[in-house]
């Protein structure tokens, strides 16, 4: 009895002690500086300042979050925006008659209601007359930062899945390929930018060759408007693709061969079979992938920072980037704080999401 | 014998420890693998600083130095990251510009005391270099250039297009000139006639900068007024955008496109520093490059007085080094100072008077060609803000030749953000 009761002591103690040092480094390391950047993004904070005397820093309560977020006479219009708000309304419409006619399952119908209020809602702001926004490049900046997610979570998972299907064989031509593709996940940042740079100059680079080869003029990738936005997300497709694709040839992997067998004789082979049966067997996976893709590349930095310097005229500055200026170039480590509060709130929301669709039975 | 083993590396890490100071030096323009220690034969700035660096490990006795990896782009955010960890390097370099920034947080040693005991005579440095070390009455840092905005000139193109006389370009003394200039050269050669980074970094805004400074007015005042949106500032961008607009320039190109049209013999002109003058005479020395025959000529005034942009590279302690380690700094700072001429060999300005008046300098290649460029120095008024503003200003400009914003909204919307960021 008094040795049961011992052991079932140390088998809590163990667990204690088993736990203690992720709990101790996740504290340390994850929830400290978490509940600190908050608390520094109620402050005037200047990051030099504060080094050379603790004591120069300022509550300031919500003012850090004013200064990024909002601005003077600032009003709100059902048209300020038309084309997102009227998507929004069409989005809001499409949500309340699709569940009306039981196309669309109550889950799909609320988060197709709340997107689409949120895209009504959201860009109706705007300043009114001799209003402006105290940050003049915040929204933008944030409007940059939605793009590039926006295309570059599509052109991942989508490049990704044809990929796998492709190479769906135990062959070791496709063994070889599989790592091939792989490789370029393991490059860093750095290196994958500058491989990039190099493809995209051009004089030196590869696209720039290829098109004068057929007789066109070279664009000038990362210095305009309309393809330096493209171009990092090109770069990022390209390095991403391997996680995505591992995650889906594992997934591809658990569709039993029974079911294909099954609609072969139902004559569904090749486009048809990937259509009717790979790509709902594989709902869960691109789910999965689509999220964490959208995680990921909410904290895109590198690519902006290194290939356009946010440029030009700002059509690739992104969220991390103008967070990383305002608390390193700038020192004011409130506002840059505020932001990145900001972004922990867009990416905490899409976390809740996955947690919430995991979770959900199919 | 293990024992004895560890007794050893005790023994020699404390002798080494006893007689060595270890200097931890930070620094900008770029790595250089096999610079050596011969300090006169290197090419280019970071081989000849590197070169400056290693013979002072050689030959300063119980110093050692170790360069910092650091890359250019992010080199105040490193810098700023260090210091407010308290952990600065013991010696970096800065430009003028972030003094204010610095010094004015209290994060640099104020040195004016120790400098002759080291060996280092401000008395020898000329007004400018003087000027730039100082912040509020003290001296803050040793100077090492003034360096400034330049043309770079393609004397074959020029030739051809009969831009040259008495062996000397012919350049524009006003914004109708530039543009005439630049249709000759199209006419006769074909290429373009002007070429500068306008994409990426700043060089497009120290060019429009010094076309407003020739006119008199400036992006603000030391009183923290923003003054952007102004006919002065008009005129200078549009003296640019004609070039854009008559497709004789292309405000496409980023610094290493530029600086490669430029060698190819594509453009006749290349707006860049004095940093490059030592580089580009031995791309014109070799055979087979686009670039043979090389001038080097002081920015033109376009419009009624000469300005270029100008900046100081200067050295500087922090605040937080004491005693030995100090003193060593200081001789390391001194040993750099001694070697000025070697420095000036990149094409930078010289800071010392007796070295700015040797022989040796005086016959430095293309020197004599750009000898008015010290007189036309200039720089934004001094702010704390500096690198935020002229952020501002590169977007703003950028988004006018790249995107095609309108000028008045590109001034306006610069005005406004400047203003902010004085006024934080």
């Amino acid at each position: 009895m008094r040795d049961r009761s011992r052991s079932r002591m140390s088998q809590t103690q163990a667990a204690a002690i088993l736990l203690a040092p992720f709990l101790i480094t996740y504290t340390l390391f994850l929830i400290y500086p978490f509940f600190r950047g908050v608390w520094i993004s109620l402050h005037d904070w200047n990051l030099l300042a504060v080094a050379f005397n603790p004591d120069a820093t300022e509550f300031v309560g919500f003012r850090n979050y004013e200064r990024v977020m909002w601005g003077r006479n600032i009003e709100w219009g059902l048209f300020a925006a038309p084309f997102w708000q009227i998507t929004g309304l069409i989005g809001l419409a499409l949500s309340v008659i699709l569940r009306r006619v039981d196309r669309l399952s109550r889950f799909n119908a609320i988060a197709l209601g709340l997107a689409s209020l949120l895209l009504v809602f959201l860009p109706g702001f705007h300043p009114g007359e001799g209003g402006r926004w105290y940050d003049r490049r915040f929204w933008p900046t944030v409007g940059n930062t939605l793009v590039f997610v926006g295309l570059a979570v599509p052109g991942v998972t989508i490049s990704a899945l044809v990929l796998a299907a492709a190479m769906n064989r135990e062959t070791r031509a496709m063994g070889a390929l599989r790592t091939l593709f792989f490789l370029s996940q393991v490059l860093s940042v750095t290196v994958v930018t500058l491989i990039w740079q190099i493809m995209f100059s051009p004089r030196q680079g590869l696209i720039a060759n290829i098109t004068e080869t057929f007789g066109g003029t070279p664009i000038n990738w990362l210095t305009d408007q309309q393809f330096a936005m493209a171009a990092i997300v090109i770069a990022t497709i390209w390095w991403s693709l391997g996680i995505a694709m591992i995650l889906f040839l594992a997934g591809l992997q658990d569709i039993s061969q029974d079911i294909y067998e099954a609609a072969a004789l139902d004559n569904a082979r090749g486009v048809r079979a990937f259509w009717y049966v790979t790509l709902p067997n594989l709902k869960r996976t691109i789910t999965l992938v689509v999220i964490l893709q959208i995680i990921l590349h909410f904290q895109v930095f590198g690519q902006s920072h290194l290939m356009t310097q946010g440029g030009p005229n700002d059509t690739t500055q992104v969220l991390v980037r103008y967070i990383y200026q305002t608390g390193f170039r700038d020192s004011e480590l409130g506002r840059a704080s505020a932001m990145a509060v900001f972004l922990f709130v867009i990416m905490g929301t899409f976390s809740v999401i996955q947690f919430i669709v995991g979770r959900e039975k199919s | 014998m293990k024992h004895v083993l560890f007794t050893a590396i005790a023994a020699a890490t404390m002798a080494t420890g006893a007689s060595a100071q270890e200097i931890s030096l930070a620094r900008f323009f770029g790595a250089c693998e096999d610079a050596g220690t011969d300090t006169t034969v290197t090419t280019g700035e970071a081989c000849i600083i590197q070169s400056i660096i290693n013979a002072a490990d050689a030959e300063l006795d119980g110093i050692t130095i170790t360069t910092l990896p650091t890359d250019w782009g992010n080199y105040y955010d490193q810098l700023k990251a260090a210091y407010a960890g308290g952990t600065p390097p013991d010696i970096h370099v800065m430009h003028r510009h972030r003094v204010p920034e610095f010094a004015g947080l209290g994060a640099l040693r104020e040195i004016s005391g120790d400098l002759e005991a080291a060996g280092i005579d401000p008395a020898d440095w000329s007004p400018a270099a003087l000027d730039a070390v100082s912040y509020e009455g003290g001296i803050y840092g040793v100077p090492m250039d003034v360096h400034a905005n330049l043309w770079h000139v393609n004397m074959e193109i020029m030739e051809a297009a009969g831009l040259v006389e008495d062996g000397r370009p012919i350049l524009p003394t006003s914004p109708e000139e530039l543009l005439e200039h630049a249709q000759m050269v199209r006419e006769a050669t074909g290429q373009d006639y002007l070429a500068a980074d306008f994409a990426q970094f700043p060089l497009g805004v120290r060019l429009v900068l010094a076309l407003i400074w020739q006119q008199g007015s400036n992006v603000f005042d030391e009183d923290g007024t923003a003054t952007i949106d102004t006919e002065e500032a008009r005129n200078a961008i549009a003296a640019v955008t004609q070039l854009f607009d008559a497709g004789l320039a292309n405000p496409q190109l980023n610094y290493a496109d530029s600086q490669q049209a430029f060698l190819n013999g594509e453009a006749a002109i290349l707006v860049n520093g004095t940093w490059v003058v030592d580089l580009y005479t031995a791309e014109a020395e070799q055979e087979g490059t686009g670039l043979n025959s090389y001038y080097v000529a002081d920015f033109p005034t376009i419009f009624e007085t000469g300005a270029t942009w100008a900046d100081s590279h200067i050295w500087a302690i922090p605040a937080s080094l004491e005693g030995e380690e100090y003193q060593a700094a200081l001789r390391v700072l001194a040993f750099i100072n001694d070697h000025n001429i070697d420095w000036a060999r990149t094409g930078h300005i010289a800071i010392r008077e007796s070295v700015i008046t040797s022989d040796a300098y005086a016959s430095l290649p293309h020197r004599s060609e750009y000898a008015g460029t010290a007189e036309l120095a200039q720089d934004m008024p001094s702010s704390d803000r500096y690198g935020a503003i002229q952020d501002v200003l590169n977007r703003e400009l950028q988004a006018i030749w790249l995107t095609g914003k309108p000028v008045a909204d590109a001034l306006a919307d610069a005005e406004i953000d400047v203003q902010d960021l004085l006024d934080r």
